[in-house]
């Protein structure tokens, strides 16, 4: 690495970390494009992941448990930036034609209201990297050998080893709904490489990820109450070019302490259950204080 | 840039300017109605506090006397105590007022939005300013 781009690199962490803004605040479209703009300086996001790297000196793995930021209590997604949408100044992602194609024919059901998630509508777990993005109770759990990053919705975790370890051997490597997740600690930083991840839906109407997908994302508390992640997103068959964008974490109110995680069974009341409509549209089931046989409008009759 | 790539990343640009706000919840809202609200009074019959959604149901006396029992649809219990709805807030038997917006289907179902008990009391599931959570 030359001495200019390790300057690069140093100039750019340093205005992740300047992006310790209040909580409601976004970053500023000249803080997001430097961040966009690193992405695009790198081919692959393991080459992303090894220059931060190398930006930090080599990162720490398993730091002392004193050198691990607070991150506890219990957060709830915040906004800021999303797959396809554009980022702050109006720079929207680079797609592939087959991408770009299905996006318009979503924003057109859409507008119909022709809308099912094959996902989570049928309990299947949002997967990563609609994680980050998707509703309720989130609680983080640092330790100096891994960091858990764990959701409410049907009971995620995802576990980011910083014990030094490396993604398994390409031959024990299989598509996984969350990936497989390394790290280092960049001061208060946690710098995260995920790959491994498995070929499925984003979001409602909204392309498909491949395999081929992978991220690098870097958290930060950068206030008392705000927890910021950058992520770029590596994907060749839906991203000419890598997608960056920055998701903000709030924590929630508790001081009487009377929220708390617990577990989520999606299937647990009958009157949730919904199916897809010949058209595509969502609609729900039997409801058990109606008695009526929705199944005969499911199937036409 | 040649003609082809400035072409994708035009129609890229264009596209992605047409994709509303996804809502990432369990299921999309598209079977009820989007602007429009029904306002019941009733009785609590059950409180079904739970994931994703929870069910407020409410016992609604017609005008023949007949009963029509209601299904107020909300969000799950993490939510609605953000939104300061307790499950003990609607015990069976009390009486309220309730708000939501209705299926389109007909079938007695809506998404919650507000309820009032007889005393006084005001409760905003999805918050009071339709919290995108």
């Amino acid at each position: 690495m030359t001495g200019i781009t390790r300057l690069t690199l140093l100039a750019l962490v340093a205005i992740a970390s300047a992006t310790a803004v209040a909580q409601e605040q976004r970053q500023s479209p000249a803080e997001w494009r430097s961040m966009y703009e690193l992405g695009l300086k790198h081919r692959t996001a393991s080459d992303l992941y090894m220059a931060l790297k190398s930006a930090a000196g080599g990162g720490k793995q398993s730091p002392l448990f004193a050198q691990l930021p607070d991150w506890s209590g219990l957060w709830i997604v915040a906004g800021g930036g999303s797959f396809f949408g554009p980022g702050p100044g109006g720079v929207s992602p680079k797609l592939t034609p087959t991408a770009a194609a299905i996006l318009k024919q979503g924003s057109e059901n859409e507008a119909k209201r022709i809308v099912y998630d094959e996902n989570l509508s049928e309990c299947g777990p949002p997967g990563f990297p609609r994680w980050l993005i998707i509703p309720f109770l989130r609680e983080f759990i640092v330790r100096p050998e891994q960091t858990w990053l764990s959701s409410e919705t049907v009971n995620n975790v995802r576990r980011i080893y910083t014990d030094g370890r490396s993604h398994p051997p390409v031959e024990d490597r299989y598509p996984l709904y969350y990936g497989d997740s390394i790290g280092f600690w960049d001061g208060q930083k946690l710098v995260i490489h995920t790959n491994q991840l498995m070929a499925r839906s984003m979001g409602r109407s909204q392309p498909n990820q491949s395999e081929q997908m992978e991220t690098v994302e870097v958290w930060n508390k950068i206030d008392a109450r705000t927890i910021a992640a950058d992520a770029w997103i590596y994907d060749p068959t839906l991203y000419l070019e890598p997608w960056y964008m920055n998701r903000r974490y709030s924590q929630v109110p508790n001081a009487d302490k009377s929220l708390r995680m617990n577990y989520w069974h999606c299937g647990e009341n009958p009157n949730n259950e919904v199916f897809k409509t010949p058209d595509g549209a969502t609609q729900y089931r039997d409801f058990t204080f109606t008695g009526d046989d929705n199944r005969a409008k499911e199937q036409g009759r | 840039m040649t003609r082809v790539t400035l072409a994708i990343v035009l129609s890229a640009v264009l596209f992605v300017a047409l994709v509303p706000m996804f809502v990432e919840a369990h299921h999309s809202d598209v079977m009820f109605e989007e602007k429009k609200e029904i306002t019941v009074q009733g009785v609590v019959k059950e409180f079904q506090f739970t994931n994703p959604h929870s069910w407020l149901l409410v016992d609604v006396t017609n005008k023949d006397g007949s009963v029509t029992t209601w299904g107020f649809e909300a969000e799950g219990p993490s939510t609605l105590m953000r939104n300061k709805v307790r499950r003990s807030d609607f015990t069976p038997g009390t009486k309220l007022t309730v708000t939501g917006r209705p299926m389109k289907d007909g079938r007695p179902a809506a998404a919650w939005s507000k309820a009032v008990r007889e005393d006084g009391a005001e409760f905003f599931p999805r918050g009071r300013a339709s919290e995108t959570n």
